[in-house]
Parts: C-alpha cells; sequence; structure tokens
C-alpha cells in the first residue's frame, strides 16, 4: 500500500491520491474537490476528511489554510428521516 | 405548538449544564438539549482528578464533578432537560427546530447558547480506516462509561493531555500500552501526566510518527518511525510494534457546523482546533443572543469549559433580562479563565483567542518565570537530578519524614496547598502557575498531600541510616492493590527495575477516594528512586 | 471483554439481553450501546465500506465519523455508536453499493 492510497474521506473511500491529483488539476478548494468527488457530502459531512483536504491543498498550492477554510452548512444537522419530519405537524 | 423558552442550550456536557445552571438560577426559563440519552459530555469519562484551583473543582475526580453539577441542574425548576433530542437547525424567524421523541418540535428561545463540543481528528497513515483504529475518547467510553476492556495492546498517538491521561486510564483498566508516539520534539501535555506513564513503563517516543497500520481485517501491528527536525522521515527508522488496537489522540476539532448555518459568522483559528464561532470576551457571537461555550468556542480543558458555561450562562441572563446583579460573577469568572490561561501552558489559547478579540492578552514578559531547566523533562517526562534535588530538604531533616513534589512544570493548580493540614505547602508568589513548595519545618510527614494531587506527583520518604533502609510513599491506582506485609517489585522514574521492597502501611479510606497510599521499605539507597510499585511477577501474594 | 475490576470505578450493569449480528447472537447490558456489545464480544469488524470494500469499524464513538454504520432493525445508516441495545434487535453489515 503507497502513500496515495491513503484514505482520507472514509465516508465516499476517497484516497488521498486522488485528492492530490485533483488539486494539481486545479480544483483548489474544498467546495469544488466536494461537488467533484463528493467529500463531504457523505454522513459525516466533511468532519473527517475536511481538516486534511485543507491541508493538502496548502500544501501544494501554498494557499493560506484561513482561505482554504471557509464553511457552508445547511441543515438538518444529522441524520433525520422523512417520517420524522412530518409527523411533527401531527404531534404538535 | 410553539414551546418558548428565555433561552435554549444545545449540548449537555460540562459547558451546556454549568450554563444551565447559571440561567436556571438568575430565574430564566431554560431548556437544555443534549443529543445522548445521558448528560455530561466528556465529563463522565474523566476519572482523573482535575487540575486549576478550588473553584474549578480542583482535587476532585472529573467523574464527581459530573455527579455534582447533574445533582444541581436537577434541583432548578426553571430548567427542562431534553435528553436523546438532536438540534436540527435555527430559522431566521428565531425558531429552532429539534429532533425529539422521534418528532421535530419547535422552539423558540429568546437567547441561546450552543456547547456542542468536539470531535476527534483523523491521521493520514497506511490503513488508518482498519477495524480496531480508535478516537481516543472512543476508547475512553468503552472502557469508562461501559466497562468494556478496549484491547490487550495499545500503542497511543499524541502526547498531549488526552494521549497521556487515556494511555494511563488504559493501564488502569489492565491495558497495556506499548508506547506514545509523539511527532513533535517535545510532550505535549502536562508533564506530570507524562512521568506518571514512565514510572509505570510506557515509552515515550518523541520525534516519531505512525507510517502504517498493520493487518487485514483488525489491527495486528503498527509500523512506526523517526522525524527529524523537519518533521521528515528518516530513513532506515522504520520498526514494526507488536498490538491490536491503535489509539489517535491527536486533537479535537470543534463541532461548529451549526453556527454558520445560524448565521454566526466563524473564522479559522489553529490554535483554537480549526473552525470557531467569532465571539466577544462575554462569549456572545455575531449573532445578539446566541452565547457559546466549551470546547466550541476554542479546544481547551473541561475546567475552562465550566467557567465559560457560567459565563455564556450569566451574559444570557444579562442580555433576556437586562439584570446587572450578575456583572461582579461575570468579572470574577473572566479573571479566573486569565488565571487558567496565564501560564506557558497557556500560551497557545492566549495567541489563538488574541486573534478574536482585545483585551489584556499576558504577554510573555509579563509571565513569572519560576520553573527551573525542564528541558529533560519536557524531552522524556523523566526529571533531571537537579530538579530533583531541588525538592529535597538538607540531609540531617530526612531522618524524619517529609513529602517531596515532584512538580515542576508551571501549570495551573493548587490543590496540594489545602490537602495539607499542617499548612506545609504553598504556592509562591500567589500564582497558581509556579510549583508548589514545601516548608520542611512544617511538613510532619503526614501523607495527607499525596492522594490530593491530580498529577500523583508527591511522595513521602524517610531515612534510616542506621538500618540501611528506608521508607518511600507511593499513590497507587492500579489493579491489585498491595497489601501490609506483601513484597513488592520496584521501579524507578524510568519505570526501570530496582529490586523488591516490603509493604509497611496501606491507606485507602474515604479521605484516599481511591488513590492508596502504599508504604514500601527499601534500602536507603533506592529511598530517592523508587516511584512505583507492582505486585510480584509471581504472584506470591498474602492471603487475608 | 467486560472489566470486572477496576481500581476507580464500580459497574453497574442492567439486565442481560440478546441482540442479533449478521444471524449472530450476542450478549448485552441494558444501557449498553450496540457498538459497546459488540466490542465486548470481540466483534470489531462491522461491515465494508461503499466503494472499496474496506474492512470498517468504530472509530469516535460519539456518533461524529460514520465509520460505524449499520443496518439496525431494517434501518440503514444508524450509527450504532450511539444506538442502545433493545432486546432482539437486528444488527445487519451495510452491503453499500445499491443506492447508485
Amino acid at each position: 500500500m503507497k502513500e496515495d492510497d491513503i484514505i482520507i474521506c472514509r465516508c465516499e473511500d476517497v484516497t488521498l491520491g486522488t485528492i492530490r491529483d485533483l488539486i494539481r488539476q486545479g480544483y483548489t478548494t474544498l467546495e469544488e474537490i466536494k461537488r467533484i468527488a463528493r467529500c463531504g457530502m457523505g454522513p459525516c459531512q466533511g468532519k473527517t476528511c475536511t481538516p486534511l483536504i485543507a491541508k493538502e491543498i496548502a500544501a501544494i498550492t501554498g494557499k493560506d489554510i484561513h482561505e482554504i477554510m471557509k464553511q457552508n452548512h445547511r441543515p438538518p444537522f444529522g441524520g433525520v428521516t422523512f417520517e420524522e419530519i412530518v409527523s411533527g405537524r401531527d404531534e404538535e | 405548538m410553539i414551546r418558548e423558552y428565555d433561552v435554549a442550550i444545545i449540548g449537555g456536557g460540562p459547558a451546556g449544564i454549568c450554563a444551565a445552571i447559571a440561567a436556571g438560577k438568575n430565574g430564566l426559563k431554560t431548556l437544555l438539549i443534549e443529543e445522548r440519552t445521558f448528560l455530561g459530555g466528556q465529563l463522565i469519562k474523566q476519572t482523573h482528578r482535575f487540575f486549576g484551583s478550588e473553584e474549578e473543582h480542583a482535587g476532585t475526580r472529573g467523574i464527581h464533578i459530573a455527579q455534582e453539577l447533574k445533582d444541581q441542574l436537577e434541583s432548578l425548576s426553571t430548567i427542562d432537560i431534553m435528553t436523546s433530542t438532536t438540534a436540527l437547525g435555527y430559522y431566521e424567524d428565531g425558531m429552532l427546530t429539534a429532533l425529539h421523541d422521534e418528532k421535530m418540535i419547535k422552539i423558540k428561545p429568546k437567547s441561546m447558547i450552543i456547547a456542542t463540543g468536539a470531535f476527534e481528528r483523523f491521521l493520514p497513515f497506511e490503513n488508518n480506516d482498519l477495524p480496531g483504529i480508535f478516537g481516543a475518547g472512543a476508547v475512553q467510553t468503552l472502557m469508562n462509561i461501559y466497562g468494556i476492556k478496549p484491547a490487550d495492546k495499545v500503542l497511543m498517538i499524541g502526547s498531549g493531555n488526552i494521549g497521556l491521561i487515556v494511555s494511563y486510564q488504559l493501564i488502569q483498566a489492565g491495558v497495556q500500552v506499548i508506547g506514545v508516539v509523539e511527532a513533535a520534539a517535545k510532550i505535549g501535555g502536562y508533564l506530570v501526566h507524562a512521568s506518571k506513564l514512565r514510572r509505570l513503563g510506557v515509552p515515550i517516543l518523541t520525534r516519531h510518527t505512525i507510517k502504517k497500520a498493520v493487518g487485514s481485517e483488525k489491527v495486528e501491528g503498527a509500523v512506526i518511525c523517526q522525524l527529524n527536525e523537519n518533521w521528515q522521515e528518516i530513513e532506515g527508522t522504520q520498526r514494526q510494534l507488536d498490538c491490536d488496537a491503535i489509539c489517535l489522540a491527536v486533537g479535537l476539532t470543534p463541532l461548529s457546523d451549526i453556527l454558520s448555518q445560524m448565521g454566526c459568522e466563524t473564522t479559522y483559528i489553529g490554535e483554537l482546533g480549526g473552525i470557531v464561532p467569532k465571539r466577544t470576551a462575554d462569549l456572545e457571537t455575531t449573532k445578539p443572543g446566541v452565547f457559546v461555550a466549551g470546547d466550541l468556542a476554542g479546544i481547551e480543558e473541561a475546567s475552562a469549559a465550566m467557567l465559560e458555561g457560567e459565563l455564556a450562562g450569566l451574559n444570557a441572563v444579562k442580555y433576556v433580562n437586562a439584570d446587572e446583579r450578575v456583572n461582579d460573577r461575570i468579572h470574577h469568572l473572566k479573571d479566573e479563565l486569565m488565571g487558567l490561561r496565564s501560564g506557558p501552558v497557556g500560551e497557545k489559547i492566549r495567541y489563538g483567542l488574541a486573534q478574536l478579540y482585545e483585551e489584556s492578552v499576558i504577554t510573555k514578559e509579563k509571565i513569572q518565570k519560576h520553573q527551573h531547566d525542564i528541558t529533560q523533562l519536557a524531552f522524556t517526562g523523566v526529571p533531571s537530578q537537579e530538579n530533583i534535588d531541588e525538592k529535597l530538604p538538607d540531609v540531617q531533616r530526612r531522618l524524619k519524614p517529609y513529602a517531596v513534589i515532584e512538580c515542576f512544570q508551571e501549570i495551573p493548580c493548587n490543590p496540594c496547598v489545602a490537602s495539607c493540614p499542617f499548612g506545609a505547602i504553598y504556592i509562591p508568589k500567589d500564582d497558581i502557575n509556579c510549583p508548589p513548595v514545601v516548608d520542611f519545618e512544617k511538613c510532619t510527614g503526614c501523607r495527607s498531600c499525596i492522594s490530593g494531587c491530580p498529577g500523583l506527583a508527591i511522595f513521602v520518604e524517610q531515612y534510616h541510616p542506621q538500618t540501611g533502609t528506608g521508607t518511600i510513599s507511593i499513590p497507587y491506582e492500579q489493579l491489585n492493590r498491595p497489601e501490609k506485609g506483601e513484597r513488592v517489585d520496584l521501579f524507578g522514574r524510568n519505570g526501570q527495575p530496582l529490586g523488591s521492597g516490603l509493604v509497611t502501611t496501606v491507606l485507602y479510606g474515604q479521605k484516599q477516594d481511591k488513590t492508596a497510599v502504599i508504604t514500601v521499605e527499601t534500602d536507603i539507597k533506592l529511598v530517592n528512586q523508587v516511584r512505583s510499585i507492582k505486585p510480584l511477577e509471581n504472584g506470591k501474594r498474602v492471603v487475608r | 471483554m467486560r472489566i470486572r475490576e477496576h481500581p476507580i470505578l464500580d459497574f453497574e450493569r442492567g439486565e442481560q439481553i440478546h441482540f442479533s449480528f449478521n444471524g449472530k447472537s450476542v450478549e448485552a447490558y441494558k444501557g449498553e450501546t450496540i457498538a459497546a456489545a459488540l466490542h465486548a464480544a470481540g466483534i470489531w469488524h462491522y461491515s465494508e465500506s461503499d466503494v472499496l470494500k474496506r474492512p470498517r469499524g468504530l472509530f469516535c464513538a460519539i456518533g461524529h465519523c460514520s465509520s460505524c454504520l449499520m443496518c439496525v432493525n431494517g434501518v440503514p445508516n444508524t450509527r450504532i455508536c450511539v444506538t442502545d441495545v433493545v432486546d432482539g434487535m437486528i444488527v445487519e453489515s451495510k452491503t453499500g453499493g445499491e443506492t447508485e
């Protein structure tokens, strides 16, 4: 197993090699990498992978980590089923 | 139905609970939401005694602090507690939605306190997703909440306070810790924690990192390597260690996703752990009436979380009721927080906070330098002979028992002072960061201080030159507590074997609160070297 | 393995119950999470990851890393580290890949 095979995003099985390729191809923001490789879209919503991807972007592009780490979050937080959302109306 | 509250607090860990108590005590109709089935967050896993000052429950075990806080919380009728409830979102109309009892409920709070805490960082290395690789918190959860042995042999990655404390707790649970790996040149956490581990024979490998986890279905081993000053691998230093679990204690990141959705501005501050809310010294975010507290506001210790929780709670009281009576207490809490952060170990936090708000940030020049050269201690966890000699009385005094406090680093901590019934321990210059000093004229060697020290760094010695023997009293918190009359194996500060000795007394009562104080008689030359004991390997024990 | 003796803590366990993990019966105590009970039974490998089929188990144990997702009583993607065991629960590995 090589360094490139290291799992960075465990939700979507995205490896370090894939991330580095994407960055070198010019996708140098978390948002772009999310949309292409799905990192950040899985069940953990980027909690595990985001800091690691940001570090790679900073290392390869020289961008400041503060610029890279910007957030855009939408509710709900954590999983919720449709049934749970709908049944609330009746209960209240 | 919309449930109305003066304040809604998200997160039932130490910060959230303290916020609720402060708000509830001051008449706010308070709602505390917690996603787990139980309250207490990380606090209920902390079996060790806390540092800090008495006000921050120093000297008390985290688990007991948690119980005291929960009791206080439950006694207040102004507080509604909803466990198994997850906050889902916050909307422009001021509505908070949450999942409770499998249904979505709506809450309209006048103010909010977010205390959602943090989660474990992940580390990239080969096979880092293999079963058997756990966050340090996970290991604590298994052994301290559910009473389940996490593994047989653990390799700990990270020598910050969490890595060091969890390693010690693993040993208490009967797990072997094969080593602590630290990428930096120096140990990250409090050095008294490191010393505890070294005495128990656990190697702390600074300038090392993990390259690979070995195993196909579960962890079977780990490959580590040495690093140079530039954090790069030194060729030829890779070696494989046998273990069945790898524990990552490489840092925490605040759980801040809810904030940005709420319209609270966040920013990235590495020193505080990652993305944190922008907030004032009063813990108010950029959204008026929304406060934060605990690890979410910046990764720190539980003591800070509790103080911040109360501070946020009181500021919510001011916001809702314009009640100025809480001002004095608010001022006091800020002073306490400043005190906790004022020493060398608080440098990172101070630097991080300075990027958020202007306040009288203590500069390096103002910090009083009380400690002597502790370079060796910082690199290895073992103090130098000079460090040790500074703590000893003159030879004549050693014929009567005396306390040796092997606490060399400037950390905010003082329960040893109160633990001495004779007032023989004091902190110089009234600075909580200053290492304590023993007045050997007042010290009677009563051993009260041994079990009170959160760092388990106090020992009582006595020399008997006429018989060529001496006694050493040590704290003991492991399994298989030795009994009076038993012979035990002796170990030095490095964990090196020093022969055996006879147990002459064991103090283990309510006052000791599970930290047994065991006195062993040994050769006079070993008295100042023996720092840990174990029941004999061949298991020859005294039968009651 | 459950800890029987500990120098600081006393563990009070609730009543003994059982659940099934991929068809195999596993003992648990009321108040334990599924992950805790599996861990005590020596079961650390829960399922395989979706794409690369890598073995996965517990990581953070507080419901934030999504490493422990399993199908519980027919509900997929359940975080077993924050789900308490109920007598008779059916816990299965996620099979993955089928939604794509």
